[in-house]
């Protein structure tokens, strides 16, 4: 029926796509903030150093945002065009937020910045300002209403079910929105975005500033950068903390997964600071563990205790053997939607349809499943442990050293030190694909932590792909990857060159003639000519 | 007349942002808690570099009143 | 009549309306890249022409994502179906428009003429294959697709890539393609002077022609075309899925036509729009030309949809696993919300776009954007 290479190759599509976007996103997101700072400061103030800012930061901006938009054009059509029974199955739900997020973000995003770009000499200094700030806002806005489809898929909420149509059903509209996964996800990723955001501003002033290059333009961007980074930094870790929280309840094999946590243990209940699990024996191979610190991380408390991998594949099968009922009874409804007694018999196994549909991985005809079969479906129900623990591991670590970095950076920029220290400097430019790599392991924890479903409990992805022979994948995938690849490339040649050029003599409008004539400025605002004072 | 549209304007803004607050606190504390926490994050890093004028500022006439005594 | 069917008409004609502003918006600006070679014949001429559109390509481009999105949320098996099925053609639709941006940002960051040539024809060839891959699309739609559903709704397309482009779907694709060429040069025409001018003038009224005759043409083939009928089905605002209908093949899809004859108007409103928009140019009147070739897409996407009513993605493999209006859509409460979304944020929409439109208006010159520290 479903052709596991194709399904396996889907995933693989989408998670390159994914990941791929999900580069330019969070900066996005949070460079979008950092030039409403900088121009809310040159607004304010009236000093040019910030306009200056604000546009050579605005360049760089838009360099990455082309990639950002090129790249979601997939992802808005890859649930339609590689995943066609999930788009089906919960398109009722699914589909709303991401036609909300056109209607209210994205819209408002691009409209914005082409006025953010063309419009500094047709608006005023407070419509600018005004424009600059919608950007930001719509950006985050468009991250927020993906971040609900999102949240559905982690933990559906609001739907429900519906035999007559074959479908999910929304039931409450609120219950999707508030949904706690939905709202704690949206925050730490749309302040992982501020961080990522923050460490590019610093590391780039950084590298002029060891340069002595653009001194005034370094120096205060990087003073705002590292405040920005520092109070980012806080939030990410502590609300990432509070989304661990709300996963134990919503999500508890992608917990278990994440701690590497195979078998009960009391409280209070060890962290595995370094451990090497092995699917295949259900058990560590050598660990590093640190006392009463799970416990403590993930339920607030010494007595708490978290749910190991053993017994949730022993729940998980006696869900599989609830839900085979559930997946027969649809069946007759198919052909024959108001049967009485498959209508009951539905209702009363419904709640473990999805468990009914991982076991038809291994027993198409439910008639015949087998005890082995369930325990192989039983087996599935755990996320890839490895992958998840270290991504959440490099996440993390990697979160910490970011934040040492803002609060040493920080101090030193506000005792006007920082010029002169030039090891942190250094690390600085080195740290900027930190952030990047944290965005990157915090998806991978996210998404391959919610395996082996596409909608935690309801739907697996199994199930989920598009009809496709091997043949098709295979060609998009690789176009895809081809496509991508020279477009990374191009995009990393564009970002270093203009970062090399620095502000004031950007090559961009060609022919050297980086600055705007002030006869064609009508309503010119009062700003020197870029470079003039800075290169002096 | 402008500045009563403004006011009017910024009333109207005001008033949605306590009926949306209201709304929040009680459904999406989250939601809220990124409204304001993202707004004093602009707010403290834009202080951050409106305070390094103010010094460079200080300094710079700390140095032209040395200077000027000297002189 | 239940709130539930006419839930579904609004979102029909929503999803019309959307489809619309995409074919203005985002065919204007595939039209001026798909003539830039013509009407641009040196480097400063080519920026002049997609710094005309340079402030709003990306907001016109939502209009494409939003189309995707709204599809997703209020008619989900459409999404799913159509867009697995047609899977190379979407393929070929998204790298050619992951190109536009890109194209767009990264052009005249180089000074190298080599580098600019590629994203010249980056930007050509990306704005030409969606229009005629829209236009297919369209076309399809009238011969019906090869597809359909197992008892759990998975979805099975059996037909090919080149199924797709049959004689039909691409005279519709060309249509498609001539109307976005029109728009594109009557936007280069308002915000252009001189030489650049003149060519996008003559172009116009030639993509005009062209559109007239293939637009007249694709009534008459129609008209040969077996049309779809429903026989039998649960019928409008009942929840149910594609299997528990049947379908007819055979009759005529002008029939709707025949039955509300008020609907002729809009055939009429693409007529006039596109000779409307073609005396225009040639009077040199491009703003009242643009504006009647908005019409003219107004007219000819209403044509089809009025045509193809209540079916949505007719299948030629199995007819009465057809998607209609009423066995794809979502659900009553999300049709609701989003009629509520919908209807506060589509006038704020048009809102801002305007004063986005009104804040660059005016006309583009080569000193203007080698003047420009942003220019593309």
């Amino acid at each position: 029926m479903i052709n596991g290479t194709v399904v396996d190759l889907s995933r693989i599509q989408f998670a390159a796509t994914a990941l791929y976007h999900f580069l330019f996103v969070p900066l996005t997101l949070g460079l979008s903030f950092l030039l409403a700072a900088m121009e809310t400061v040159y607004v304010t103030t009236g000093r040019p150093i910030y306009k200056q800012m604000a546009v050579f930061w605005g360049k760089l901006f838009m360099i990455n945002f082309a990639l950002g938009v090129a790249t979601g054009l997939t992802m808005e059509f890859q649930f339609g065009t590689n995943w066609s029974f999930y788009s089906s199955f919960v398109g009722d739900i699914f589909g709303a937020p991401l036609a909300i997020e056109g209607l209210m973000a994205f819209f408002m995003e691009s409209t914005f910045v082409g006025l953010m770009v063309f419009g500094w000499q047709r608006l005023s200094k407070g419509q600018h300002l005004a424009v600059t700030w919608l950007v930001a806002l719509a950006s985050n806005l468009s991250a927020l209403w993906i971040l609900v489809a999102n949240g559905f898929m982690q933990d559906p909420t609001g739907a429900a079910f519906d035999p007559v149509t074959m479908r999910m059903r929304l039931t409450s509209f609120q219950d999707l929105i508030f949904s706690p996964d939905a709202q704690s996800k949206f925050v730490h990723t749309s302040i992982a975005g501020y961080v990522t955001g923050a460490m590019f501003v610093a590391g780039v002033s950084a590298f002029y500033m060891l340069r002595k290059r653009h001194m005034d333009l370094a120096k205060r961007s990087f003073r705002i950068a590292v405040l920005f980074g520092v109070l980012a930094t806080i939030g990410v870790v502590t609300l990432g903390d509070a989304l661990g929280f709300v996963d134990a309840k919503a999500q508890p094999t992608k917990l278990a997964a994440m701690e590497a946590l195979w078998h009960p243990e009391p409280a209070p209940m060890p962290f595995n600071l370094i451990a090497f699990p092995s699917q295949a024996q259900q058990r560590n191979l050598g660990a590093v563990r640190v006392p009463g610190v799970l416990s403590l991380l993930v339920t607030h408390s010494l007595d708490g205790t978290v749910a190991d991998i053993s017994t949730l594949e022993q729940e998980a099968q006696q869900k599989i053997e609830n839900g085979i009922p559930a997946v027969q009874a649809l069946k007759t409804l198919a052909h024959n939607p108001q049967d009485p007694a498959a209508l009951a018999q539905f209702d009363a196994h419904q709640a473990d349809l999805g468990y009914g549909f991982l076991v038809q991985r291994y027993a198409p005809h439910l008639s015949q499943v087998t005890p082995a079969d369930i325990e192989a479906a039983a087996k599935d129900s755990i996320p890839p442990v490895a992958g998840v623990f270290w991504s959440f591991r490099i996440m993390v670590g990697l979160g910490l050293l970011m934040l040492a970095f803002f609060v040493l950076s920080t101090l030193y920029s506000l005792r006007n030190k920082i010029e002169r220290k030039t090891w942190v400097l250094k690390v600085a430019v080195w740290m900027i694909p930190v952030p990047f790599l944290a965005d990157e392991a915090g998806w991978l924890v996210a998404e391959l932590g919610r395996q082996p479903w596409t909608v935690y409990g309801v739907l697996p992805t199994w199930m989920s792909a598009s009809t496709h022979s091997v043949g098709y994948m295979a060609f998009s995938l690789i176009g895809f990857v081809a496509l991508y690849s020279v477009f990374i490339v191009v995009e990393m040649y564009l970002m270093v060159r203009a970062i090399r050029i620095g502000p004031g003599e950007q090559g961009g409008s060609g022919g050297g003639q980086a600055q705007p004539r002030p006869t064609l400025a009508p309503r010119a605002v009062p700003a020197a000519p870029y470079g003039s004072k800075l290169e002096g | 007349m402008r500045s009563f549209l403004y006011f009017v304007l910024f009333l109207m803004i005001a008033v949605i942002v306590t009926v949306l607050a209201a709304i929040l606190g009680d459904e999406g504390a989250w939601y809220f808690a990124w409204l304001i926490g993202t707004t004093m994050i602009v707010l403290v890093s834009a202080a951050g570099g409106a305070m390094m004028d103010a010094h460079e500022e200080q300094l710079a006439e700390q140095q032209r009143a040395e200077a000027g005594r000297r002189g | 009549m239940h709130t539930f069917a006419i839930a579904q008409v609004i979102w029909w004609l929503l999803l019309g309306v959307l489809l619309m502003g995409l074919a203005v918006m985002v065919g204007m600006d595939m039209g001026v890249g798909a003539i830039l070679r013509y009407v641009g014949r040196t480097d400063a001429e080519r920026r002049v022409a997609l710094n005309i559109i340079g402030p709003h390509w990306d907001g016109n481009q939502v209009w494409f994502i939003l189309g995707g999105g709204a599809i997703f949320a209020a008619f989900p098996l459409i999404y799913a179906t159509a867009f697995s099925g047609f899977y190379v053609v979407m393929l070929l639709l998204l790298w050619t428009m992951i190109m536009r941006p890109i194209g767009f940002e990264y052009r005249s960051r180089m000074q190298q003429p080599a580098w600019r040539n590629v994203w010249d024809w980056a930007l050509t060839v990306s704005g030409a294959v969606p229009m005629i891959v829209f236009g297919a699309a369209f076309g399809n739609l009238f011969r019906g697709v090869p597809f359909h559903f197992d008892w759990d709704m998975t979805s099975y397309y059996t037909g090919s890539f080149l199924g797709l482009l049959n004689p039909f779907a691409v005279m519709t694709g060309v249509l498609s393609l001539s109307l976005a060429a029109m728009m594109g040069s009557l936007t280069i025409m308002n915000g252009a002077e001189g030489a650049m001018h003149q060519r996008a003038r003559g172009l116009a009224q030639v993509a005009g022609l062209v559109a007239t005759v293939l637009f007249a043409l694709g009534g008459l083939w129609v008209r040969a075309l077996p049309g779809y009928e429903l026989l039998s089905s649960p019928g409008a605002g009942v929840p149910q899925t594609p299997l528990q209908q049947t379908v007819g093949v055979g009759g005529s899809w002008l029939h709707n036509f025949g039955a509300h004859p008020v609907l002729w108007l809009l055939p009429l409103l693409g007529f006039a729009g596109i000779i409307g928009a073609v005396l225009s140019a040639r009077a040199g009147r491009s703003h009242l030309g643009w504006w009647l070739g908005a019409g003219a897409w107004i007219g000819v996407i209403g044509t089809a949809g009025a045509a193809l009513f209540p079916f949505m993605l007719p299948s030629s493999s199995d007819p009465s696993m057809s998607l209609t209006v009423w066995n794809s859509s979502s659900s009553k409460l999300t049709l609701l919300w989003m009629i509520g979304f919908a209807a506060v944020f589509v006038p704020l929409i048009l809102w801002y776009t305007s004063w986005a439109f009104w804040v660059m208006r005016g006309k583009v010159t080569p000193e203007m954007v080698a003047g420009h520290d942003h220019a593309y």
